[in-house]
């Protein structure tokens, strides 16, 4: 063929693709301990935790029936975390996850976090700040709630993430 | 990301309701593809013939069943066919097309040898019978989408 004649391009077949993306669905119950907690954030915006009768632990994640260090039932002994802490320790997202839910990928831009409640206990979350510059350890911070009654009733994700405070 | 969450009458139990998407794709392959370009372009419902066992496939396929020869052999069927069987789902489910009831019927088309699988509308379930004539209705044409559900349902006669 001379070079720079016009070619035209083979006639291929048309070819079907079959796209099919129907949600699965599927249904948990919390059970009482984590029902406590789930009803709590959403009438009272109150972060709950159980403690244990025998090692006096308190059950951040999540709270259970038994106690899994002593194997003592732990009864019904609830006490309500506070609301401030400092950041302990904090890592950022670079890469975006893969979100099973929507089977896409996405960038949560809220830094995943421990902070160490004011009364002592370590508790996992995000934080407020998405400029990794202004992120330390050791800063303030305070839990900031979904406002909307009819939106929580998310368990933790009912506190969307832990706010820098002036100081 | 939760849907939603509900507290359960009466209980100290809350439901989760959860949902998990799986978006999936493949290829209808070079027979599957040409069978559902006519469904869209010419509302045609075409097979394929098998020479030797003298066999009409719908919906087309690229190998015998029975002898595994290549199928090369394209037929136009009818539009009309005969129920070989139904059955009647009552219970909702994401998968169907309209509120159930819902009824799936096996047609055998007029010249084909095999059953085709579709849904049956314009009919009440306690009408169906084994053996009646029913008859393909296509989506209007700039709805067809190279999809099986390009045929709508098929209706009984008369």
């Amino acid at each position: 063929m001379a070079e720079g004649s016009p070619t035209k391009p083979a006639e291929r077949p048309e070819y079907i693709r079959i796209k099919f993306d129907l949600p699965r669905r599927y249904n948990w119950s919390t059970g009482r301990y984590l029902g406590k907690l789930y009803a709590e954030a959403k009438e009272n915006k109150r972060l709950m935790a159980n403690r244990c009768p025998k090692c006096k632990e308190i059950k951040v994640h999540t709270p259970t029936p038994v106690c899994p260090k002593c194997k003592v039932d732990m009864g019904w002994d609830w006490v309500e975390l506070p609301q401030t802490g400092t950041v302990f320790q904090y890592t950022y997202q670079v890469y975006p996850l893969f979100d099973p839910h929507l089977g896409k990928t996405f960038a949560d831009p809220h830094p995943p976090a421990i902070i160490l409640l004011d009364n002592g206990v370590y508790l996992r979350h995000r934080l407020e700040e998405t400029d990794t510059s202004k992120l330390r350890e050791g800063m303030r911070v305070q839990a900031v709630w979904e406002e909307d009654y009819e939106k929580r009733g998310q368990g933790y994700q009912d506190i969307l993430y832990f706010r820098t405070m002036e100081e | 990301m939760a849907e939603l969450t509900e507290k359960l009458e009466g209980m100290d139990v809350w439901l989760y309701h959860g949902k998990i998407h799986i978006p999936n794709t493949y290829s209808a392959g070079a027979v599957g593809s040409r069978f559902l370009i006519e469904l869209r372009d010419n509302e045609r419902i075409m097979g394929t013939r098998c020479p030797a066992c003298n066999l009409v496939y719908v919906p087309a396929r690229s190998v015998c069943r029975d002898c595994f020869g290549m199928l090369s052999e394209w037929v136009e069927v009818g539009r009309r066919g005969t129920l070989l069987t139904y059955a009647v789902a009552y219970q909702p489910n994401p998968v169907q097309p309209w509120e159930p009831p819902v009824a799936y019927g096996i047609v055998q088309l007029d010249g084909a040898d095999t059953g085709f699988v579709h849904m049956l509308g314009e009919v009440d379930p306690e009408q169906l019978k084994v053996g009646m004539k029913v008859k393909a209705v296509f989506k209007v044409k700039k709805e067809r989408q190279a999809s099986i559900l390009d045929i709508k349902y098929f209706k009984p006669l008369g």
